[in-house]
């Protein structure tokens, strides 16, 4: 089941959009400016973080869809949506987030991929990089981590 | 009680949390994605972590119960509370839940009996926490509501 923000106004940041530049949400969130408009999946099976996650995404303008297993995002990547930046959680209801990933790049995905997980070892931080993740990241996933990626994905 | 008060006890209740550990810099990082828009996403946060989190411990201890215990059963659920844990700020919580990884790793079931117990005292003391939190928070809504 795929989900949305659980709750958002739509019309109000739209506007915040169009006037060309993002509202800075408050003092911690490290201010930038997007000059396109990014699009994300959230593929976590915990509901506190894909919210967080879908949360801080949004505060940047980053459009975002979140499922919250892993035949749900590869079902939805075989369906042709595309997205600028694949946020992925290692262990995943039905499929792990290994085996997604790799489903995901045999579909030939090139998008970038992030791996954002509790705790992990080594040989499995290589084993996600060898399959394609870009970047692995210890949760929570921060606007330090964050934000240089939307950058890169913006074009700054 | 007068609301800047109000938000002054909220303010020193909240940096209470970060100096006893309970809470880490996370936390004000949940705080600052809340505004006009989402005005409720902190509660909103905290809800949904209490709940998973009470639901997680409650598979943990009915795993622990039994005579052979599912370690790489345990090893997702332990997997899950510290992430959440670790994206809500619950610095100590995300700690707990580092010793019980070890001793599930270990297999060490008396290891993951005593760990458990750590992590059930320490979501108790963020839950109690939190629901002073959220107390706080709606008096000042209730207040600004008032007021205008």
């Amino acid at each position: 089941m795929a989900h949305t923000l659980p709750s958002s106004d739509q019309s109000s940041d739209q506007d915040k959009w169009d006037s060309g530049g993002l509202e800075c949400k408050g003092q911690l969130l490290i201010k930038i400016v997007m000059r396109n408009r990014l699009t994300a999946l959230v593929v976590d099976g915990d509901t506190t973080c894909w919210v967080l996650e879908q949360e801080l995404l949004h505060s940047y303008g980053v459009q975002t869809l979140g499922v919250d297993n892993s035949r749900d995002a590869v079902d939805l990547i075989a369906s042709d949506a595309e997205f600028n930046l694949i946020i992925i959680e290692k262990i995943l209801p039905v499929l792990n987030g290994l085996e997604v990933t790799r489903q995901i790049c045999e579909i030939g995905v090139r998008c970038k991929m992030l791996e954002v997980t509790a705790c992990s070892g080594e040989s499995e931080r290589q084993a996600f990089l060898a399959f394609g993740v870009d970047v692995f990241i210890e949760k929570p996933l921060d606007p330090e981590h964050l934000v240089p990626i939307l950058r890169e994905l913006d074009g700054q | 009680m007068d609301l800047a008060a109000l938000k002054t006890q909220l303010k020193n209740f909240v940096q209470s949390m970060f100096e006893e550990g309970v809470l880490d810099n996370q936390f004000s990082q949940i705080q600052a994605l809340q505004d006009s828009t989402n005005p409720n996403f902190v509660e909103e946060v905290i809800t949904l972590f209490c709940n998973d989190a009470e639901r997680i411990i409650n598979e943990i201890n009915r795993n622990l119960g039994y005579q052979n215990v599912d370690f790489s059963n345990l090893d997702s659920y332990v997997h899950q509370l510290k992430g959440s844990s670790s994206s809500i700020g619950a610095n100590r919580l995300k700690l707990a839940c580092a010793n019980l990884r070890q001793a599930s790793d270990e297999r060490n079931k008396e290891g993951c009996l005593q760990a458990l117990q750590l992590i059930t005292c320490e979501y108790c003391l963020l839950r109690r926490k939190f629901q002073a939190l959220l107390h706080l928070e709606r008096s000042i809504v209730e207040l600004e509501t008032n007021q205008k």
